[in-house]
């Protein structure tokens, strides 16, 4: 029954071990599918490239319906995993700073180290901003300390907050990623091509 | 000529769709393993805490933020994101040789200078760095396991990350196209 | 030379139940000893085959770091030193019985032998060069004359010198840890490797770089399976050597370990390796980089985890 660590079924020293070889696939995949190329990245705002939604939406749905086939399966207890804490006002914030960042940026943490990785001089300033603006946030912490801690709803599931269950939203998460992927293929077939 | 092949195959990228079901597979096991979903910022923040606390320990004690990060007895680099992030520029480094785009470059639009793509780079990852303490992740540890994991806090991320990238988009839009 | 005497067999400080006397001279010279070994084994076992042109680094270039990796490999044991005002005894007798006798005089040996047979080559490198001292004149063209014969003598000893890194510590049967005899054998490779690495790394020569990659891919798969069998060998063996494995599946050092120096030291530049050898360029720096850190951090923990076992209580 999962998740194999938090249960005892894998040793947890073996944590950090496996941490590198899921590392390992997830910086693979993320390469493989272009996302080490800033210039992919941005495409999704300007309409000539969606690889980040078709790769995000993908990839959200297939780890949701297989999280939901494992616990009806009786593999793993969905009540072990770690959800994140609901802080509306500090994510909002942080969700408008971050899609700055990606804009002028033209990555986002994971695909600035694939960047990094393969050589993209561009990626690695990238990261090396992120670490002075951690460093910055850190400063600056007490002005903003109460705000960061207000609203903190905890780890609120969103099927929970619409009141449906897990299993209809994600079907319509399903059915909207669909026609997204409609919709974008379209539109990738009216916009100018960019050589990159 | 095998340089020849290699050449031609750099821009051959995996099939989004494939490439999406792909992560999504590693997210399960990652899920299914450790309990918890990927992420890459966190590993940035723990890098931050550690320099600090190598370098003036006082005041890494005296910050509020960073002296949650550091604990006693554990040097706070030994932490399941920074071995991730070391997984994940080794399986990059591995995706990128074998299409032949391992290249020292800066890759910028042709209509702006490397130097102005550099800046750009750099200011984006200020606000990203401190965009995703507010947020309590990135796109990787936030929106994209926080989807996964039916989130509240995740699709809230999702939704103003692209939401207000959208909204800047206009105005950076000579940077790219 | 002031003598410390112990009353009680429990409970000395620094030595029982957890030795901590060993620190980070040893792993240093333990891996620039093995360093030095692979590169000078590689130079004389070439040579002997009479493949100096096709292969000019291994047996040329890369011996020019051997003496100094020796030199500060010995510096690093003399720091280890205790009582440093008597290390010369070590060099009044020969005792075939003691590991440590052993490894004196194969290094009195070996530093002298990597320095003549660096120093024949300098004047292909620079042929401007002067000698300070006309002696070395001669002893230049001594060497060249006699190459064979001093390429037959680096390749014994610094086989000794691998294997020896490794029965340093496997001597010291009382550390269950070490008390193994594949610690020689994987030193050895590892030095091996390390070397190879070095060699690679340095070289310009194409046909080289592909010689030595499958050279270096077949010593790592030779490190995983003595790594393989060291752990399968605590495994079956006593509760304290089962409980010494522990350390490593589960304990203080499994991350470090399985990380750093399987996965990061030997599996990924094996599969570099392995792609660089398909046409896929890789910058050799990364996989020779990764395979000398790993050994290096290799030797870190072997010293620190031996140490840390015991067979008592």
């Amino acid at each position: 029954m999962g998740p194999l660590i938090t249960q005892g079924i894998i040793d947890p020293a073996w944590n950090n071990v496996l941490a590198v070889l899921l590392g390992m696939a997830f910086g693979f995949v993320l390469e493989s599918a272009g996302f080490s190329s800033s210039r992919k990245l941005a495409g999704v705002f300007y309409g000539y490239d969606f690889v980040v939604l078709k790769v995000f939406f993908t990839a959200a749905i297939t780890a949701s319906i297989g999280l939901l086939y494992f616990s009806y399966l009786g593999w793993m207890d969905l009540s072990k995993i770690f959800v994140n804490p609901t802080v509306i006002q500090s994510g909002i914030v942080g969700g408008l700073i971050m899609g700055l960042g990606f804009i002028m940026g033209g990555f986002c943490p994971g695909t600035s180290l694939c960047g990094a990785a393969i050589g993209k001089i561009d990626a690695m300033f990238f990261a090396g901003g992120m670490f002075v603006g951690i460093f910055l946030f850190a400063e600056a912490y007490p002005l903003y300390e109460n705000f960061y801690n207000a609203t903190d709803l905890g780890p609120l599931k969103v099927n929970e907050v619409l009141g449906v269950s897990a299993e209809v939203f994600i079907l319509l998460l399903t059915l909207v990623a669909v026609a997204a992927f409609y919709v974008t293929s379209l539109i990738e077939k009216r916009v100018d091509k960019v050589d990159y | 000529m095998a340089t020849k092949e290699i050449q031609d195959r750099s821009r051959t990228y995996l099939n989004p769709y494939a490439a999406g079901i792909w992560l999504g597979l590693v997210l399960l096991m990652t899920f299914y393993i450790t309990g918890r979903g990927l992420g890459a910022s966190g590993s940035i923040k723990t890098a931050v805490a550690s320099t600090v606390n190598t370098i003036a320990p006082k005041h890494a004690q005296q910050s509020h933020y960073l002296s949650q990060f550091i604990t006693a007895d554990e040097n706070p680099m030994n932490n399941w994101l920074t071995f991730e992030v070391i997984g994940v520029l080794a399986g990059a480094l591995i995706s990128g040789a074998l299409a032949g785009r391992l290249k020292l470059k800066v890759e910028h639009s042709p209509n702006i200078t490397s130097q102005r793509r550099l800046v750009f780079a750099t200011l984006g990852g200020l606000a990203f760095g401190i965009g995703s303490q507010f947020g309590r992740g990135c796109t990787s540890g936030a929106a994209l396991s926080g989807m996964a994991s039916l989130a509240a806090g995740g699709f809230i991320a999702m939704l103003s990350i692209f939401g207000a990238a959208y909204a800047f988009a206009y105005f950076f839009r000579k940077n790219w196209i | 030379m002031k003598e410390e005497l112990f009353v009680s067999g429990r409970a000395i400080p620094n030595i029982d139940p957890y030795l901590n006397i060993w620190h980070w001279s040893i792993p240093v010279y333990l891996f620039l000893g093995g360093l030095a070994a692979g590169l000078l084994f590689f130079a004389g076992l070439y040579s002997i085959l009479g493949k100096e042109k096709e292969m000019p680094t291994t047996v040329k270039w890369a011996t020019f770091l051997a003496p100094a990796a020796l030199v500060i490999g010995l510096l690093c044991l003399f720091i280890d030193l205790k009582h440093k005002l008597y290390f010369w005894q070590l060099y009044t007798t020969i005792r075939l019985q003691s590991p440590m006798s052993w490894g004196a005089w194969v290094l009195m040996l070996i530093t002298p032998l990597s320095f003549l047979w660096a120093g024949s080559y300098v004047r292909e490198l620079k042929p401007s060069w002067k000698w300070t001292f006309p002696l070395l004149n001669k002893v230049e063209v001594w060497v060249a004359a006699h190459r064979k014969g001093l390429a037959w003598a680096m390749v014994i000893l610094s086989v000794i010198l691998g294997i020896y890194t490794g029965i340093l510590l496997s001597a010291f049967n009382a550390r269950p840890l070490w008390n193994t005899s594949l610690l020689g054998p994987l030193f050895l490779v590892s030095g091996l490797s390390s070397g190879v690495a070095t060699i690679l790394w340095m070289s310009k020569n194409h046909a080289e770089r592909v010689l030595l990659s499958k050279i270096d891919l077949i010593l790592i798969g030779i490190e995983l399976f003595l790594i393989i069998h060291l752990f399968m060998g605590f495994l079956a063996s006593n509760a304290v050597q089962v409980e010494a494995a522990q350390l490593f599946l589960g304990g203080e050092f499994t991350v470090f370990f399985w990380v750093f120096v399987v996965i990061l030291g030997l599996v990924f530049p094996a599969i570099l390796e392995i792609l660089e050898l398909r046409g896929i360029k890789i910058p050799v720096v990364i996989p020779a980089l990764m395979v000398l850190i790993g050994g290096l951090i290799f030797r870190f923990i072997m010293v620190e985890a031996g140490q840390i076992t015991r067979y008592l209580y």
